[in-house]
């Protein structure tokens, strides 16, 4: 692999670590928001998260330029505020991949609370620990096979983001071409073929273990639980 | 003092609650068919829901007055939880489990020393959750709830997901529970020998209804409700007889009682359990008399029910609860505060372990 290509990779599992860094405290507590809270608007609310899951990515990446490119409210706010623009950045990439994954990582995240006995919550409140007290000593720590799922399979997501980010971030070298965005330009390019090939092959591998990798970490914490 | 004041209105559509009681204990029973209410009363208490209209004390704190009052949350209610399935938490070891509450003595304090010593935790102490039977997850929700320094324990069927041996063996534990360390309880029980050994005071729920409240085999002794139950007792040892094969147990008053050999050391506390059905009762004490023991007893109350009659004895604090007919009750001319000689064979007092 050429010099630029190991930056590519490298800038692809940097932007994967740093979406899913941002994701997860608001994960948790829309998980659990989901999963114990019992209103009409609950369904409102996980439509709404998931909507990026089924959304065209390209679609999902007009609305976020809407919001965060140099014209949108966040954008405008941002330039303001630091003098830097959002748009066609590394941020952008994350910002992207993060939203794309996100859905991912609620649902794996809400499924694994669901899955907290509620009567464990109880006897904790009963024996003296607060709401929050109860999250953090039972509730985090008994989900926690489906937090880092959720995690691994939002970061495994990003590595195959295109569609939100190549309008979002577009393609520049360096700062927002991932593989997925450098294959793509690649193989529109005459003699890119071989490159495209290796970064093909470098995806697989690098999806497949962070794939295997969750699927470890969730069979230890089961075998833990059982 | 009352340990408990309850007024509770609640309507679930289908079923509606409507209980008000209060009771001195120290163990207060409730008692009743599934689906009576006895749960939710609970529940109620420990504070996992709110009744539409309620007044709740424990030990004259008022916890929930609804609507509109005071809902204390329900890690400020100072109650400990146990429920059947012991529910511990299994990302903890038994020492995370027991030291959990934020109120936990510690467990080399004084006091959480004893609670580890009654329910025999010490060995466990660094074992995972899962490896433990049932009756030992048992002991450790006891000492979970108790080393929380609770005003009230409270138990919702405790013991009906053991088997029998095992029950008996944790109605013995609550009963040691209840003799030193003085926690008023409120247990929600759907066994008559359970409420009978344990409770001192007794509500019968029907319909989330109370209909009858007072001591418990006056409730249990309701017509069509009277079961064959068991005598739990702990007891020390007071010598073994090797070559004959009895451990003779300490009874008050100087008395003794024959047990088949058993391996404890004098002086330890044992449990045993003797079958109500298994005792024969006398005037006097019989000549010629194969089995080993014939203890003299005092009646404490006579209850009939049905066909057959219900004695309790008592022998120092000790309480025997024995099964008769109506016959032999006016035969004996049992009447409280008589004397009776109650025989019965080594071989009927039981060794409960876990």
């Amino acid at each position: 692999m050429t010099p630029a290509e190991l930056e590519i990779v490298w800038l692809t599992l940097r932007v994967g670590v740093l979406s899913v860094a941002m994701s997860l405290v608001p994960g948790v507590l829309l998980g659990w928001l989901l999963a114990r809270w019992n209103s009409p608007l609950r369904a409102l609310v996980q439509g709404l998260i998931m909507l990026p899951l089924v959304l065209p990515p390209v679609v999902t990446g007009y609305l976020l330029l809407k919001v965060f490119g140099v014209r949108g409210p966040v954008g405008m706010a941002f330039d303001a505020m630091f003098g830097e623009r959002i748009a066609f950045t590394t941020a952008a990439c994350v910002i992207a991949a993060s939203v794309v994954g996100f859905p991912l990582m609620v649902e794996s995240i809400r499924l694994s609370i669901l899955g907290v006995d509620r009567r464990l919550e109880q006897v904790s409140r009963s024996l003296g620990r607060g709401r929050l007290g109860t999250f953090a000593r039972v509730t985090l720590p008994l989900a926690l096979p489906g937090i880092v799922g959720g995690s691994v399979l939002s970061f495994a997501r990003s590595l195959g983001e295109f569609g939100a980010t190549i309008i979002l971030a577009g393609d520049i070298e360096g700062e927002t071409r991932t593989i997925p965005i450098a294959v793509y330009g690649a193989l529109n390019s005459v003699d890119g073929e071989a490159a495209a090939l290796r970064l093909v092959l470098v995806s697989i591998a690098v999806s497949l273990m962070s794939l295997l990798a969750a699927f470890a970490v969730m069979r230890r914490q089961r075998s833990q639980m059982a | 003092m009352s340990i408990v004041e309850l007024q509770i209105r609640h309507d679930f559509g289908r079923f509606a609650l409507d209980v008000k009681a209060s009771s001195e204990g120290p163990v207060l029973g409730i008692f009743g068919p599934s689906g009576s209410g006895k749960s939710t009363i609970l529940n109620a208490i420990a504070g996992f829901m709110h009744p539409q209209h309620a007044h709740l004390s424990i030990r004259t704190r008022t916890v929930c007055r609804t609507p509109g009052g005071t809902v204390v949350p329900p890690h400020r209610r100072e109650v400990g939880y146990v429920t059947q399935d012991a529910l511990l938490f299994p990302h903890l070891g038994v020492r995370g489990n027991l030291a959990f509450s934020p109120r936990c003595l510690g467990l080399d304090s004084l006091g959480g020393k004893r609670i580890l010593e009654v329910l025999r935790l010490g060995p466990l102490l660094e074992r995972p959750v899962q490896e433990l039977s049932g009756g030992e997850k048992q002991r450790v929700a006891l000492g979970r709830a108790l080393l929380s320094q609770p005003q009230l324990l409270l138990l919702d069927e405790p013991m009906s997901a053991l088997d029998a041996r095992l029950a008996r063996e944790v109605l013995a534990l609550l009963l040691e529970i209840k003799r030193t360390l003085q926690i008023p309880m409120l247990l929600v029980s759907h066994e008559e020998s359970e409420m009978a050994a344990l409770a001192d005071d007794c509500i019968l729920l029907e319909n989330g209804r109370v209909v009858a409240q007072g001591p418990p085999l006056q409730i249990l002794a309701r017509p069509g409700r009277l079961g064959g139950f068991d005598n739990i007792l702990r007891l020390e040892v007071a010598r073994h007889e090797a070559e004959r094969g009895i451990t003779w147990l300490a009874l008050p008053g100087q008395q003794q009682l024959a047990m088949p050999l058993a391996t404890a050391a004098v002086g330890q506390a044992v449990s045993v359990g003797i079958h109500a059905d298994e005792i024969i009762l006398c005037r006097q004490r019989p000549d010629g008399l194969s089995a080993r023991n014939a203890v003299r007893c005092l009646v404490d109350s006579v209850s009939e029910a049905g066909t057959d009659s219900l004695v309790r004895l008592k022998v120092g604090e000790v309480r025997l609860f024995v099964h008769v007919t109506h016959a032999a009750v006016e035969e004996l001319g049992l009447k409280p505060e008589g004397d009776v000689v109650a025989i019965i064979k080594s071989n009927s007092v039981v060794r409960l372990q876990v």
